[in-house]
């Protein structure tokens, strides 16, 4: 399988993928924004669809247009103070209704299906080079706002207080979400990108840890989805993105169950 | 060490106002509880003392350097955050830009929670719970301590520690304390002060003046 160079491109990407996805995710997750996730990743096929006509790299387009949506949600968050759900019904709107006129148009030179399903086929060395530069600038990033991201999760007030700019960090955590979308779309695909941010992240809190902790077990149970999901996926001759979220549900499911009889154990001990 | 003129506040910028008219002036070193009805105000000029909202007419002013502020008790906004207390009052020191990671088990031996740095913050009772925001609001010695109803949803023990905390705060190192507080008897017999808001208006008075004129408890707090 791996004297393939496709399949060599799509290991590195998904390794990438695996750290970028539940990193950024955890704050998602924890902020309760795990639907800005879900609408970002519906944002990237507007971005996707507009450099496909334009014969841009895809990634590229989709990390521009998520970011733009990205930064619209945050502004946005100033007018629909009481209505904060609207948001992301507008930014929804505006991005697949972007994404829907331009494949019906039939101005695109290529076919958006793996782009909405995952494929490890279409994933190109420009690709990879991308995918590696926006994760490492992200983590980067992630690494030196580490502690103002965890505050802001946190206890947003006392983050203000102690002076942080919360307003300018979620403009650019919008950007580094951007980021870890357009990473993962070319393997996972548009329709599930939200399992890889989210799921690894549900997985390790179960564990009931710190928050270095609970990042370290996301980032390992999110390479364990990925990894399975492509192996299966291409044994089984399906597209890794639908399938690497079933993997990442069932691991989710064996953490729980696992979880349980730790404690059914314990109690029975006592 | 804080000093309101004329202070007026309203969400939308015109009338009605929360706060209409505010005058108060509070020197260092008191201890200061901010009591009234629900909807009086009290939140609000907490909120407009730590700068989390501008004034919409006139101004409010504090020398204090550095301000430590102990929030409501909220379960739900935290239940579940996966975040040992040595791990939130680290990323807390980062924020402060504090060098000094003594300043962590420092702030803990004050509150008597030295035991409890690898606890999850989920995990910890309300009382202690508490305890860690006052240990968190410690850190950079603040020369202003900030507290929104430190005794809410605290079970009675735990009340009695986090006054003896707060007072010995006051008078051991000469921090001043501004405490909004829907406990009055706290308030009667711990502060040096009482700052009384009316739907938006306020008078500043002794303890003793608040107990006889509103109350009815004496300085002992026994309801007379």
């Amino acid at each position: 399988m791996l004297s393939y160079g496709f399949m060599q491109n799509a290991f590195l990407v998904s390794i990438f993928i695996a750290v970028l996805a539940p990193s950024i995710g955890i704050f998602l997750v924890l902020r309760r924004y795990s639907m800005i996730g879900d609408t970002l990743s519906h944002a990237s096929l507007a971005g996707i669809t507009i450099s496909l006509a334009c014969n841009q790299n895809p990634v590229l387009g989709a990390f521009v247009f998520t970011s733009i949506s990205g930064a619209l949600i945050e502004f946005l968050r100033g007018y629909f103070k009481k209505n904060t759900d609207l948001i992301l019904s507008i930014v929804l709107a505006l991005s697949v209704g972007t994404a829907i006129t331009i494949i019906s148009s039939g101005r695109l030179h290529t076919n958006a299906d793996a782009f909405l399903f995952g494929s490890v086929l279409t994933v190109t060395v420009s690709d990879t080079v991308l995918v590696m530069i926006l994760s490492v600038i992200s983590v980067l990033a992630l690494i030196a706002l580490y502690h103002q991201l965890v505050y802001i999760a946190y206890d947003e007030e006392a983050a203000r207080i102690a002076g942080v700019r919360v307003r300018l960090l979620n403009y650019i955590f919008s950007v580094l979400v951007a980021s870890a979308v357009s990473v993962t779309i070319r393997i996972v695909g548009v329709l599930v990108i939200s399992s890889m941010i989210a799921l690894p992240v549900a997985a390790a809190l179960q564990l009931e840890k710190g928050f270095k902790t609970t990042l370290v077990f996301s980032v390992v149970f999110s390479v364990v989805d990925i990894m399975l999901g492509l192996v299966l996926s291409y044994y089984l001759g399906v597209a890794p993105g639908g399938f690497t979220a079933l993997v990442s549900v069932a691991v989710l499911i064996v953490v729980i169950l696992a979880k349980k009889c730790v404690r059914i154990k314990a109690t029975s001990k006592v | 060490m804080i000093k309101a003129e004329n202070l007026y506040f309203s969400y939308t910028g015109a009338a009605p106002y929360i706060l209409g008219g505010v005058n108060l002036e509070l020197k260092d070193g008191e201890y200061v509880s901010v009591v009234g009805d629900n909807g009086s105000g009290k939140s609000t000029l907490i909120r407009l003392i730590l700068k989390l909202l501008k004034p919409t007419s006139g101004r409010i002013e504090t020398t204090a350097g550095r301000i430590g502020y102990v929030p409501q008790r909220s379960d739900a906004a935290h239940s579940g955050f996966p975040i040992t207390v040595r791990e939130m009052l680290d990323s807390y020191r980062h924020l402060l830009k504090l060098k000094n990671r003594d300043v962590i088990d420092d702030s803990l031996r004050q509150v008597g929670l030295s035991d409890y740095s690898g606890a999850l913050m989920g995990t910890l009772s309300g009382g202690q719970s508490q305890k860690v925001m006052i240990a968190r609001a410690l850190m950079g010695d603040p020369e202003l301590l900030v507290l929104d109803e430190p005794s809410t949803g605290v079970d009675v023990h735990s009340q009695k520690e986090i006054y003896s905390i707060i007072k010995k705060l006051n008078k051991e190192k000469g921090m001043t304390i501004v405490s909004v507080e829907h406990n009055l008897v706290a308030a009667i017999s711990n502060s040096t002060l009482i700052y009384h808001l009316d739907v938006g208006h306020g008078h500043i008075c002794t303890p003793a003046q608040f107990a006889a004129e509103f109350t009815g408890i004496g300085l002992d707090g026994r309801e007379e």
